[in-house]
């Protein structure tokens, strides 16, 4: 049985193709404001890469998950990203996803989702805000875990608005602080957040850490640091909702 | 003349019984920005929406009635005798709910029926036996009317109606409803919500809904029969009884937890509960952490949904809305 996940975020569309429960092949790419084209083409891309042309059945998910009206049916990211995240690890509890514009914390009971938080009404906490400081610090957003591993100590940051940290980035800037601890107080900042919303659920380990941002190592000891708990990453961290996704298709 | 108020313990059957017409008012969905000069943007926009719908010039009501019953509407009571042509009442209605306080609560409607004569209106003995007659049936017919499927629309706009105009209403709607399908059943808790695309969003997941809601089922939940009065006294002893029994609202204190009991009790044949409540709500939030705990105890799964009006992303409660449906189905 081939079954297709395609996961619509905000930012990127994801596709992920299983054959008898393995993954086949996979596709990130950029999502354009036509959300049903993109799903389209990260599909046809994923076919593409496995030289089939059908799948028996495919589930959307994403916030962009209702445009996507060749799918079979569609289940939220909440359910897709806590089935993806048992899928790579087994033992995981507590999955924390940061997005391009949203995260959310999802606490697991029994293989099952037993409460979730979101934050999507503000950047703060997202991989957004990233994207936003290291263009404030002409930094590539790839660089910035690696650039933020060199700090002698974490700039701190105050403004939990994305917009004021931006303009307090600039002013630590001015006054002569090293870019590679601003760039390690950034991360502090996202993970205090995180963490301030992971608390509202029971935070129980394994916690695992899922969507674009978890690539990010100091990203990862950041928020290990605020969670005082070790975190483990998904081997494909950013594909972990479109597998959910695939999984679901095949029940 | 239209009488509006905001708190469903605004005695609107004493308005009714003086000849005036008391009207809801609720938040608009329009983007808040003259009541922004009046009232800090940390306060509930409740009250802001429904003060910048009054700056607007959008509301048909000549006075409002306050109740006391949170801190910002009891401040918005002042802002708004200040700020517009209306008449503005304070009715202090008892925060703490005992036998000390009906008496209290006796004067106060008595005070507020001599302020009512002021304003041209007079209650008396046959205008008040009607009206508390007239809203009982229209209690009655919607508790009938949501007993078989809850209707948000028509909850709100007899809200916005003259009595005889919504019993009439509500009449064509119970003729027209049919029973909600199957699913899992959820309890949605928390002050108001006039937005009906919300309760739309429940549906269309596939929720059968129960709720403990001001603009819905606390509207119209009294558990006082009605009863055969004498003399404008009488009547008010009545109301004093009718509304010290009323679906209890966490603005009020009970000597014996009633708020938390009547939650609690509403919650035992549903599957989720959803706090869908007005951020910078406090009267709600206080109670949030205790009340899911004990939800959470009963084996109840509990959501926390934040709204503040006018609402701009219903895309974002949808997905919360569904991913509960998930973990309840």
């Amino acid at each position: 049985m081939i079954v297709a996940g395609i996961d619509v975020g905000s930012l990127t569309a994801k596709c992920v193709l299983l054959k008898d429960g393995e993954i086949v092949a996979y596709k990130v790419i950029k999502v354009s404001p036509n959300l049903e084209e993109t799903a389209e083409k990260v599909f046809g891309e994923v076919l593409r890469e496995a030289g089939i042309d059908k799948v028996d059945k495919i589930v959307a998910t994403g916030y962009g998950r209702n445009k996507v009206s060749f799918a079979d049916r569609t289940v939220t990211e909440i359910s897709c990203h806590a089935k993806g995240a048992l899928f790579f690890i087994p033992t995981a509890r507590t999955v924390i996803d940061i997005g391009g514009q949203d995260s959310k914390v999802i606490s697991i009971e029994n293989g099952k989702v037993a409460e979730f938080v979101m934050n999507d009404k503000c950047a703060a906490g997202t991989g957004r805000f990233l994207e936003v400081m290291a263009s404030a610090l002409h930094l590539k957003i790839e660089e910035l875990g690696d650039i933020a591993e060199r700090a002698e100590r974490a700039t701190k940051i105050s403004s939990t608005c994305t917009v004021f940290a931006e303009s307090e980035v600039i002013s630590h800037l001015a006054s002569g602080e090293r870019v590679e601890d601003i760039v390690a107080g950034i991360h502090e900042a996202i993970a205090s957040r995180i963490a301030a919303m992971a608390r509202r659920v029971k935070v129980e380990p394994d916690v695992v850490l899922t969507g674009g941002v978890a690539k990010n190592k100091a990203m990862k000891r950041a928020l290990e640091r605020e969670l005082g708990m070790e975190i483990k990453i998904p081997a494909e961290p950013q594909i972990v909702g479109a597998v959910g996704a695939a999984l679901f298709a095949m029940s | 003349m239209n009488v509006g108020y905001l708190c469903t313990y605004t005695p609107k059957e004493l308005v009714y019984a003086a000849g005036f017409t008391p009207v809801r008012i609720f938040a608009g969905d329009e983007h808040i920005s003259l009541a922004t000069a009046h009232i800090q943007s940390y306060a509930c926009s409740q009250a802001r929406g429904s003060f910048e719908r009054a700056l607007k010039g959008e509301l048909d009501v000549q006075a409002v009635v306050f109740t006391r019953c949170c801190d910002t509407l009891m401040r918005l009571a002042d802002i708004w005798e200040r700020n517009t042509d209306m008449k503005v009442y304070n009715l202090e209605f008892p925060s703490r709910i005992d036998e000390k306080s009906r008496d209290y609560y006796f004067r106060e409607l008595q005070d507020f029926a001599n302020t009512l004569k002021e304003w041209g209106g007079d209650v008396t003995d046959e205008s008040l036996r009607e009206s508390l007659k007239l809203y009982w049936e229209l209690e009655e017919k919607l508790k009938k009317l949501f007993e078989v499927k809850p209707d948000y629309e028509a909850a709100k706009k007899v809200q916005e109606m003259n009595v005889r105009d919504a019993i009439e209403f509500v009449d064509s709607r119970l003729k027209k409803v049919e029973k909600s399908g199957k699913g899992p059943k959820v309890l949605i808790t928390g002050s108001v919500c006039p937005f009906l695309e919300v309760y739309k969003l429940f549906e269309e997941a596939g929720f059968i809904l129960k709720d403990d809601i001001c603009t819905g089922t606390r509207f119209f939940t009294f558990n006082t029969p009605l009863k055969e009065i004498e003399s404008v006294e009488d009547g008010l002893s009545f109301l004093v009884e009718k509304y010290f029994n009323k679906a209890p609202c966490p603005t009020k204190h009970f000597p014996n937890d009633d708020r938390f009991k009547y939650i609690l009790e509403l919650a035992e044949d549903c599957d989720g509960v959803v706090f869908l409540l007005l951020k910078f709500c406090e009267p709600h939030f206080y109670d949030y952490p205790q009340l899911k705990e004990k939800l959470e105890e009963m084996g109840k799964k509990v959501l926390l949904l934040e709204l503040e009006f006018p609402i701009s992303s219903y895309e974002q409660l949808r997905t919360r809305i569904e991913a509960f449906y998930e973990v309840l189905a």
